[in-house]
């Protein structure tokens, strides 16, 4: 009976020990229950650009290597909720004051090479993208208002992040993925910064690249393939609720196809397993192949608009021009140019029907950050043409452009990037409709950089009227561009003097600040929601519109994501979680 | 005929330098540079973006750039890629490899083809052979590679909906699986990945080069000497090959030349088309980045390759063409 006990006793403690050690992927991200899956195999997926390095602490491109193999950081956001969990963490906790969070590093994680993954790890990644010689694209995630945000090592498995001011996006930083402190930290003594960026290069033999994530690479051959495989050790602490080791997948493919009309030839024959068609042909393709039961495979039309914006940008900088300058600052004048802009027609026409309206900062996807009692200007022509009356434009001139009471014609030079049909065919619907209501709108489409340039310059007469254009990259966190919404930011593109302008600019700058130090979710969402509010009325941009996103893949796979997850955010599944069905 | 080789090299020296020259002031000249596109991306301050153009030299004069460069250019060191943070020649070399597989069966294909069709084009001159050639021949020429490549495709789709296999693949170098195979598996493998870029490449080239056979041939086969050889009651056959052929291919010895830096510069579009891993497409990003260093060092390398290939095809011409004389 005694020895029994004993033995209970022990097993319990392997139990928590156990516990302690393991991360379970819940049921609930995947359609598929662990009885039903199927071990290895091979998921085939296409990039449209090559890989470049596979050195985490250089690499700029969005999908780069090192994000691939291992993507995760102490915390990680649970795709069914969106907050963060602790995930290379088993816990956290922040202090009272809010300016430190302390993590407990889960123990018994390897990497791949076998060491054990500790507190060092974190501290030599943080050093090395935070010295400005290594030219790391994370470097300014290390810094809030120029202020450092800095690490420190209780002992082996137990850190500290500190933060110069209570931080909305904090839980975001602290999610940096961590690097081999026994491979990059001697290099680093011995070499610095020039010692780094050499390493890790294309040509480094795979073997010898180690990751903490579900990854290795097996093989990679420039400009066609990348080829990974499972990573055992991450299996070890990451399961299914079965207790299955993840991921279940052997391999991991990417081809490299530069043409989407490659990729989708590909997608049709069978060669790839997953894409994300944009255009309403390619999906036509794939539905149309799907129903005369040449493919095996599921679409997803319309799943989510995407993270991203499109947008009219009037330039409140043009001291050489006062006419026009009055004109761009008014927002009784941005209010008529956001009725003349049919968001419907550019869904339509541009999106072929696939596309979601906008009309505030927040990216659609969002929803929960988006303010459902925000005016929004819609297509009224009747409308425009009274708010131009107000400004004083009430007549014609024999060509039918309006005019003011002494003779100036309302006429601004409008621009976009060449070669992006998408954003040149919003602009033409932008001219036709303007010129209903007696606008007369020039367009032209320039190159790219020159455009960027125009944009950002700064100062009080800058060389450009109006610009369509788009960015992307949000925050489920805070989703105000931290360089966008402040006046002096480097993309407060309609106005670069360096300062607010407008009282409601200096409301927004004040907001913001406040919105990204409140930790409080509601709060900070209700704040979100009053800057959508001034957003509306100040209009700073004029949102047009976005595309969808339309997730596919062949049936072969399982494990993809219940629908109510499937979003541009989330994907169409966790790679962990997917497996072959045949 | 060693002074007039000794002169040409002599030459070639100006040339070089001021050829590179403009190169590099051409792609110095497009608005913006690297980091343009990293200045809209919200999560980047204007100072780090300042850092990086002073780490990547970028925000120096031009000429002091383009001397640097050529500092390092002389120490046969091409520069270091932005995008991809390594030595250009690294990043380079393996794609022009790739492009190879490509380019020399398609040129061989192309001499091999082209050549007999405009022989038989002018010996029959009108016959029903020639005209279906010819309508073939301008086909080509008014067909696009890319366009040609994307028809490929289709139609290879399509066969695969039909009878369920793919008889060539749609697009790439290799399988899946490719690492695991054995090595004859393997270059079996890259020959039939090869297969249709390697047809679309050529039919263009075949067009214009068949055309061209064909009018050099007539135009030899009505010379006075031809007549002479004929009447001298030689059989057809030699009249054809050994004299007037021997004359008609001249000016493609000339061409010869010129072959050199195409071996390095790809297949053009079939590649983006087909996803084979070519310079092209290798080249075509470097441009859309504005990776500097990668385009001045792939220009440079194809410039010396042109540099030497017309010395070759000089010296060729001379030593199969008896009319030529370099004194």
């Amino acid at each position: 009976m005694k020895k029994a006990l004993v033995v209970l006793a022990g097993l319990l403690a392997l139990a928590s020990v156990a516990n302690a050690q393991t991360f379970v992927w819940p049921q609930k991200w995947t359609v598929a229950k662990p009885s039903e899956v199927r071990r290895g195999g091979t998921l085939r997926a296409s990039v449209i650009s090559d890989y470049r390095t596979f050195n985490p602490f250089i690499t700029a491109e969005a999908g780069n290597v090192p994000s691939i193999i291992s993507p995760y950081g102490l915390v990680r956001r649970d795709p069914s909720t969106g907050d963060w969990i602790p995930y290379m963490a088993e816990s956290f906790t922040v202090s009272a004051n809010k300016l430190e969070i302390t993590f407990k590093i889960r123990r018994g994680m390897k990497w791949s090479d076998g060491r054990p993954i500790t507190a060092d790890d974190w501290i030599t990644t943080w050093r090395i993208h935070t010295d400005k010689a290594v030219g790391s694209n994370s470097y300014d995630s290390f810094f809030i208002d120029g202020k450092p945000i800095t690490l420190q090592k209780i002992d082996d498995y137990t850190l500290r992040i500190s933060y110069p001011k209570p931080d909305a996006t904090a839980f975001a930083v602290a999610a940096f993925v961590p690097w081999p402190a026994h491979v990059f930290g001697p290099v680093y003594q011995r070499e610095g910064a020039e010692g780094i960026k050499k390493m890790w290069t294309l040509n480094e033999n795979p073997d010898n690249i180690v990751s903490a994530g579900p990854w290795l690479i097996e093989s990679y051959r420039p400009g066609e393939r990348l080829v990974l495989k499972r990573n055992p050790a991450f299996g070890e602490w990451n399961k299914d609720e079965a207790g299955n080791p993840l991921p279940y997948l052997d391999r991991y493919e990417i081809k490299i196809v530069k043409d989407t009309n490659a990729q989708l030839a590909e997608f049709l024959a069978g060669n790839i397993d997953v894409l994300a068609p944009s255009t309403v042909d390619h999906i036509s393709q794939i539905r149309q192949a799907i129903q005369q039961g040449r493919l095996d495979a599921t679409i997803k039309v319309n799943a989510s608009p995407v993270a991203s914006s499109q947008f009219m940008v009037f330039n409140w900088n043009k001291s050489s021009d006062p006419f026009k300058q009055n004109l761009f600052r008014s927002d009784k004048f941005r209010r008529a140019m956001s009725h003349i802009v049919n968001r419907q027609a550019v869904v339509d026409i541009v999106y072929g029907g696939l596309g979601t309206p906008m009309y505030t900062s927040v990216y659609p996807v969002l929803t929960q950050w988006i303010n459902p009692r925000v005016p929004k200007y819609e297509y009224n022509l009747q409308e425009a043409a009274k708010l131009l009356a107000e400004l004083g434009f009430s007549k014609k001139d024999r060509e039918g452009y309006l005019v003011d009471n002494r003779g100036r014609r309302l006429e601004f030079n409008l621009a976009t990037n060449a070669g992006n049909a998408q954003r040149e065919q919003m602009a033409k619907l932008i001219v036709d409709e303007a010129k209903k209501v007696g606008v007369k709108i020039n367009f032209s489409a320039i190159d790219f950089n020159t455009l960027v340039g125009q944009l950002l310059s700064s100062g009080a007469d800058r060389p450009f009227d109006a610009i369509i254009i788009g960015l992307s990259g949000g925050d489920l966190d805070w989703p105000f561009g931290s360089n966008v919404v402040p006046c002096k930011g480097n993309l407060h593109m309609w106005n670069k003097s360096g300062q607010c302008l407008d009282p409601r600019e200096t409301q927004l700058d004040a907001l913001y600040s406040r919105g990204r130090t409140e930790l409080e979710f509601q709060k900070r969402r209700e704040i979100g929601f009053q800057m959508q509010q001034i957003e509306a009325q100040l209009l700073p941009v004029i949102y047009i519109a976005g595309h969808n996103y339309h997730p596919a893949w062949n049936n072969r796979l399982g494990g993809e994501h219940p629908d109510a997850l499937i979003s541009a955010i989330w994907g169409q599944r966790q790679l962990e979680l997917t497996f072959i069905k045949r | 005929m060693t002074a007039y080789i000794l002169r040409r090299i002599l030459y070639l020296i100006p040339t070089f330098f001021g050829a590179t020259f403009l190169a590099f002031l051409i792609i110095q000249m497009a608005p913006g540079d690297y980091l343009t596109q990293l200045e809209l991306d919200p999560k980047v301050t204007p100072e780090t973006i300042a850092r990086l153009r002073a780490q990547f030299g970028l925000d120096r004069p031009v000429y002091e750039q383009y001397l640097l460069w050529m500092n390092n250019l002389l120490h046969l060191n091409l520069g270091y890629s932005f995008a991809y943070q390594a030595p250009v020649l690294e990043v380079i070399w393996p794609r022009v490899v790739n492009s190879m597989v490509i380019v020399i069966p398609s040129t061989l294909l192309l001499y091999l083809v082209a050549i007999p069709i405009g022989v038989y084009g002018a010996v029959r001159q009108y016959s029903l052979g020639d005209r279906i050639l010819s309508f073939l021949a301008y086909v080509g020429l008014s067909v696009p590679s890319f366009f040609l490549a994307l028809i490929a495709i289709y139609l290879l789709l399509q066969l695969k909906f039909r009878t369920g296999t793919l008889i060539f693949p749609v697009s790439g170098m290799t399988s899946s699986g490719f690492e695991q195979m054995p090595p004859l598996r393997q270059l079996l493998d890259i020959a039939w990945h090869a297969v249709v870029p390697v047809l679309v490449a050529t039919a263009n080239d075949i067009a214009g080069l068949s055309r061209l056979m064909r009018g050099q041939m007539l135009e030899v086969l009505g010379l006075d000497y031809i007549r002479t050889a004929r009447a001298k009651g030689l059989s057809e056959r030699v009249v054809l090959y050994k004299h007037a052929f021997r004359n008609a291919v001249i000016p493609f010895v000339a061409t010869l030349g010129g072959l050199l830096p195409s071996l390095i510069s790809g297949a053009g579009f079939v590649e983006v088309v087909m996803a084979w891993p070519g310079i092209t497409p290798f080249f075509l990003d470097a441009i859309a980045n504005q990776d500097l260093y990668v385009i001045a060092g792939f220009l440079t390398v194809s410039l010396v390759l042109l540099m030497i290939g017309n010395l070759i095809s000089d010296l060729l011409l001379a030593w199969v063409d008896p009319r030529i004389r370099y004194d």
